[in-house]
């Protein structure tokens, strides 16, 4: 099933608390330092944030929700990309609008 | 101009030699018993002294043959290594710094033409070894001194093509003082630069570029501007070439010291249907290029403000029958976006890529491209991105390895293909000048780090795309590097050339022509007074290729360092070699 990818929830994104997520390169290396393990954040879950694949960001919502927001992964982003502010603002519209 | 023959040594007197054999470290010690060999050669007419060696080429090993040659008064030395394509510039080297002439030196190929051909019969390796040592022993003994050929050289280049590449070449050859006769197949000078707007880095306009660098062509009286014209034939010897030039339907010529190959490349153009390409909504990069540089404000094509836009990478490069990558498109296609981005900040840009090449500093292109809002997606090299064209715009989909390989659908108003370089067919003009093309359709250099702007044909250097893809920077750089190695060979007046080349000894030719017509290279003619006719050879056209000594019936051509004199005692050293 093919998604047909827009700018619509990025930019809705972006408003509500400055989402970076086009600064993130995909390195991994979030994944790596994340205490909790958590294999989805950020990488994946922001590519969908940036191609508003809806479904997909609703579908992680126990992910979201689980980050300690320790900032160990933002320690080792060499792009700087804010990942616990966007996992703050990630929260907000999921309670808002992603049910 | 002739070489010259020193009287020294020429097989009259006996003269004083070295041998030396190599054991190569076990490369041909492993299997010829090199101090058998030694004891046996030790004993020839001539030797003075004889040793083996873990590896004759070392440091120590070269100083200790030139002691060897002070100590004992040495005309010259044999040694018995590797193949001559090796390290008969290093011998030459030893001998030049023992103060003896380098023709003096005699190489013996004992690894690949002995060793490593009979790796499964070391005592018949080991014969063979004292035949070929004993050979060389006597082509040594009937050696001469020789001395480079001097030909005076024409202080003028041409240069083919007058792009980049090509104009900057013309204008640094000018300011070193030399002539310049330019030659460009187009009405004007500029190339794929002229035609550009900005062009990264810097953002400069490639039209402005090119513009100055007119200027500068034009305030440099010692640069020719030939426009309309391609260079049809080459004729004379190094130095001094003639090139015949066609204006039209009218040729001329130039006598010019060397020449410049800049003829640039062709944008790949894919073929009908390739992601779409014939479609309405589907274009080239340098398409999208005239667009974005023929147009103010919004993006605007086929009538329709555009939206959003994909571009496919790599479409003509790293692919079937153009293996290479074409390094100027990533960068190219990166910078294309932020031209957009300046243009209408809110348009859509997708970016479908393979692996980014966005090299050295244009790397920051790649991250103000991201940063200014352009979404890149990377597909694998065996599933590239599926195109459907409909009348509402362009419908592209591909599996995105950054999103763990989901499939998405971009729709896009304009889509772009990022296409590459390819050379461009000039099969007449590779025919005129016999330039070396590689697999790949490019124009090749000797030595792709050391000898980078030169060919294995004689005073042609190549410069530019021609030669591969390049930048308007990395070309301009080529054009330069040229200029200089041009310049290294004509500002010295005269060029040294190799004195291994065919001498005819007038008192005994006949003048019956035999050799003229062997010659491959045309350096051979009839000429003389008094009625008596003599083939005379021209010293710069010879290649040394020994296809004339042969022919003569009577034995009046010799190709200096392998003179009839020189084989036939080979022959009997051969022989002779097999009995010790």
């Amino acid at each position: 099933m093919s998604t047909l990818i827009g700018p619509a929830l990025a930019a809705d994104l972006r408003r509500r608390g400055g989402f970076d997520a086009q600064a993130c390169m995909g390195c991994g290396y979030c994944t790596a330092a994340c205490p909790l393990g958590i294999d989805m954040l950020p990488r994946r879950l922001f590519r969908y944030v940036l191609f508003g694949m809806d479904a997909e960001v609703r579908a992680e919502l126990e992910t979201v929700f689980s980050c300690l927001l320790c900032r160990a992964c933002e320690q080792s982003c060499p792009a700087g990309v804010h990942i616990t502010d966007n996992v703050r603002t990630l929260r907000g519209w999921l309670l808002e609008e992603g049910r | 101009m002739s070489a010259t023959r020193s009287p020294e040594g020429s097989g009259t007197n006996e003269p004083r030699l070295a041998v030396y054999v190599c054991q190569c470290g076990g490369n041909i010690g492993d299997y010829i018993d090199t101090q058998h060999v030694i004891d046996v050669v030790r004993d020839l007419p001539g030797v003075q002294v004889a040793r083996d060696a873990m590896f004759t080429c070392s440091d120590s090993n070269q100083q200790e043959m030139i002691d060897d040659i002070a100590r004992e008064s040495l005309d010259g030395f044999v040694v018995a290594c590797c193949s001559p394509k090796l390290h008969t510039f290093t011998f030459r080297g030893v001998a030049e710094r023992a103060g003896v002439n380098p023709y003096r030196v005699t190489q013996v190929n004992l690894r690949e033409q002995c060793s490593w051909t009979h790796t499964d019969d070391p005592a018949g390796a080991t014969r063979k070894a004292i035949r070929l040592v004993t050979a060389g022993v006597a082509r040594a003994c009937h050696g001469t001194a020789l001395e480079p050929v001097q030909v005076s050289t024409t202080p003028c280049v041409a240069v083919i093509g007058g792009g980049v590449a090509g104009m900057r070449a013309a204008i640094g050859l000018a300011d070193v003082g030399l002539d310049v006769c330019l030659v460009e197949l187009e009405a004007e000078l500029g190339g794929w630069t002229g035609r550009f707007g900005e062009l990264f880095p810097r953002g400069v306009s490639g039209r402005a570029l090119v513009r100055r660098m007119r200027q500068e062509i034009a305030s440099r009286p010692g640069i020719e501007v030939l426009t309309g014209a391609r260079v049809v034939g080459k004729s004379g010897t190094y130095g001094n070439y003639r090139v015949t030039i066609a204006i039209g339907d009218a040729t001329t010529e130039r006598t010019v010291g060397q020449i410049v190959v800049a003829t640039g490349f062709d944008a790949y153009e894919p073929v009908a249907g390739e992601f779409g390409y014939g479609s309405p909504g589907v274009v080239t990069l340098p398409e999208f290029r005239r667009l974005l540089d023929e147009t103010d404000g919004p993006i605007v094509h086929d009538g329709r403000t555009v939206r959003s836009i994909a571009y496919i990478y790599c479409v003509g490069s790293r692919t079937d029958g153009h293996a290479y990558c074409s390094r100027y498109c990533c960068s190219a296609a990166a910078q294309a976006s932020l031209l957009v981005a300046d243009r209408d900040p809110d348009l859509q840009q997708y970016h479908l890529y393979r692996d980014l090449r966005t090299y050295g500093r244009n790397e920051v292109l790649f991250g103000e491209s991201r940063r200014r809002g352009s979404y890149y997606l990377r597909f694998a090299d065996d599933d590239p991105p599926q195109v459907s064209v409909d009348g509402e715009g362009v419908s592209i989909t591909v599996h995105d390895l950054l999103t763990a390989g989901a499939e998405l659908t971009v729709a896009a108003d304009l889509l772009v293909l990022v296409t590459g370089m390819v050379p461009r067919p000039e099969d007449d003009l590779i025919a005129a000048l016999k330039l070396p093309v590689g697999r790949d359709g490019f124009l090749n250099e000797i030595h792709p780090k050391l000898r980078p702007v030169e060919t294995v044909v004689d005073g042609v250097l190549i410069a530019g795309a021609c030669q591969a893809p390049k930048t308007v920077a990395e070309s301009v750089a080529s054009g330069m590097a040229a200029a200089a190695q041009a310049a290294a060979v004509l500002k010295r007046g005269v060029a040294s050339l190799d004195p291994q080349v065919a001498i005819v000894h007038d008192a005994a030719c006949d003048g019956c022509g035999e050799c003229v017509a062997a010659c491959p290279f045309g350096a051979i003619a009839l000429a003389g007074s008094d009625g008596h006719a003599v083939a005379t050879i021209s010293a710069s056209g010879c290649k040394g290729c020994g296809a004339c000594t042969p022919v003569c019936p009577i034995g009046a051509i010799d190709l200096q360092g392998y003179t009839d004199e020189q084989v036939r005692a080979m022959i009997v050293g051969l022989l002779d070699g097999g009995v010790r």
